[in-house]
């Protein structure tokens, strides 16, 4: 075979790769309906938001602490408070990580207290910390009273909030979630799940695009 | 007539490789591009999906701690594109020496940053093709034996080349 042929034959190929990977891959939005089972312990912002986001993330997951610190705030201070975007936080604690969930469960019963940003920072700020140690509760001691950890302890060492956790996995099961961070993203009825540590620079241009499209 | 190229071990090497390396080298680079987020329709929706991977992907790269935010940022958007020229190329066959001598570089510097996070602990993933892979020792054992595939290709390729084409004509005699 001369070397004509073989370009050819390749760019045939890998013509044909390209056109078969868009069309099994091509997938839009998928329809949805509204967001249910909201904490609103939870949840910042107003519910009226034109989009919704719903964040599925596992206190014990490197890339959610990315994106915590790096996107989330800047996303609060420019979207949520303005009232163009309702944000969800859904726990989603993963298997391999022995002290997610009791991470989750602290965060959510600081959550009841009104302290749940303050819970989430000192948990993401300390992640290499207790992830070693599995001292979670020393971690939230660290910036809470004594009095708030007495009512945290209380509520986080019991059963309550097992049920609104499973709820959470459950949810994100029914997304297809198999990995943290995941974002879905609700607008005018179409749901984007984004998946992994998205960056505030490309999430607010295509919140923009979004919001341009109402 | 013309007589046949003889199929010997170096050809065979370098035909596997172009094949293997060439064909992984394509995949890799695009798979970080449309994985995990595949959403390609509409246009904003493919252009915020690349983003979005592009965007992991630099996460992945900062992780082996051997690049800042910035460094893992440059990395994350010119990497997959120049893998998949770089595979393209090997798979043409166009200029091969340098593209399989570029290509064993780039295999050669994963290796050794596989390695070092394997020997330090690090808890982190792969970011070799797209989605979440911890990083093994089966990930080390790969990198090397495609590293080695690489650098064998490359070695036979420079052998060939000083070699007299086994199609062309002999020396005509004085």
């Amino acid at each position: 075979m001369n070397r004509r042929s073989l370009v050819v034959n390749f760019a045939v190929l890998f013509a044909t790769l390209t056109c078969a990977t868009v069309l099994a891959l091509a997938s839009g939005a998928s329809q949805a309906g509204s967001v249910t089972d909201v904490d609103p312990h939870k949840a910042y912002g107003t519910k009226s938001a034109p989009i919704t986001m719903e964040v599925f993330s596992d206190f014990q997951c490197p890339a959610c602490k990315q994106l915590f610190k790096t996107t989330n705030q800047p996303l609060i201070d420019n979207y949520v408070n303005s009232g163009k975007v309702y944000l969800i936080h859904r726990d989603f604690p993963l298997p391999m990580h022995a002290y997610s969930r009791i991470a989750a469960r602290y965060a959510r019963a600081a959550a009841q207290l009104g302290k749940g940003e303050q819970a989430e920072k000192v948990l993401f700020d300390n992640q290499e910390k207790w992830e070693q140690s599995g001292d979670v509760d020393g971690t939230m001691a660290s910036v809470f009273s004594a009095a708030e950890m007495a009512k945290i302890r209380v509520v986080a060492k019991g059963n309550s909030l097992d049920a609104p956790i499973d709820k959470d996995v459950a949810l994100g099961k029914g997304y297809n979630v198999n990995q943290t961070p995941t974002t879905v993203i609700h607008f005018k009825g179409q749901t984007y799940p984004v998946v992994g540590v998205v960056t505030y620079d490309v999430l607010h241009q295509f919140l923009d695009q979004l919001l341009s499209q109402r | 007539m013309m007589q046949s190229s003889p199929l010997n071990f170096r050809r065979a090497v370098i035909w596997l490789g172009r094949l293997l390396v060439g064909g992984i080298f394509v995949y890799a680079g695009y798979a970080k591009l449309v994985y995990p987020n595949h959403n390609l329709w509409p246009w904003f929706m493919l252009k915020f999906s690349v983003s979005a991977n592009l965007s992991t992907f630099a996460f992945q790269v900062e992780s082996y701690k051997v690049v800042g935010a910035q460094g893992a940022s440059l990395v994350a958007h010119t990497l997959p594109f120049v893998e998949i020229v770089v595979g393209l190329l090997l798979l043409i066959g166009w200029r091969f020496r340098i593209w399989a001598t570029l290509a064993s570089a780039i295999l050669f510097g994963f290796l050794c940053l596989v390695t070092r996070a394997y020997l330090l602990h690090m808890d982190i993933n792969c970011g070799c093709f797209g989605t979440p892979e911890p990083l093994t020792i089966m990930t080390v054992l790969r990198d090397s034996a495609l590293a080695l595939l690489a650098v064998l290709m490359t070695v036979f390729a420079h052998q060939e080349a000083r070699k007299p084409h086994p199609w062309a004509a002999p020396a005509a005699n004085s």
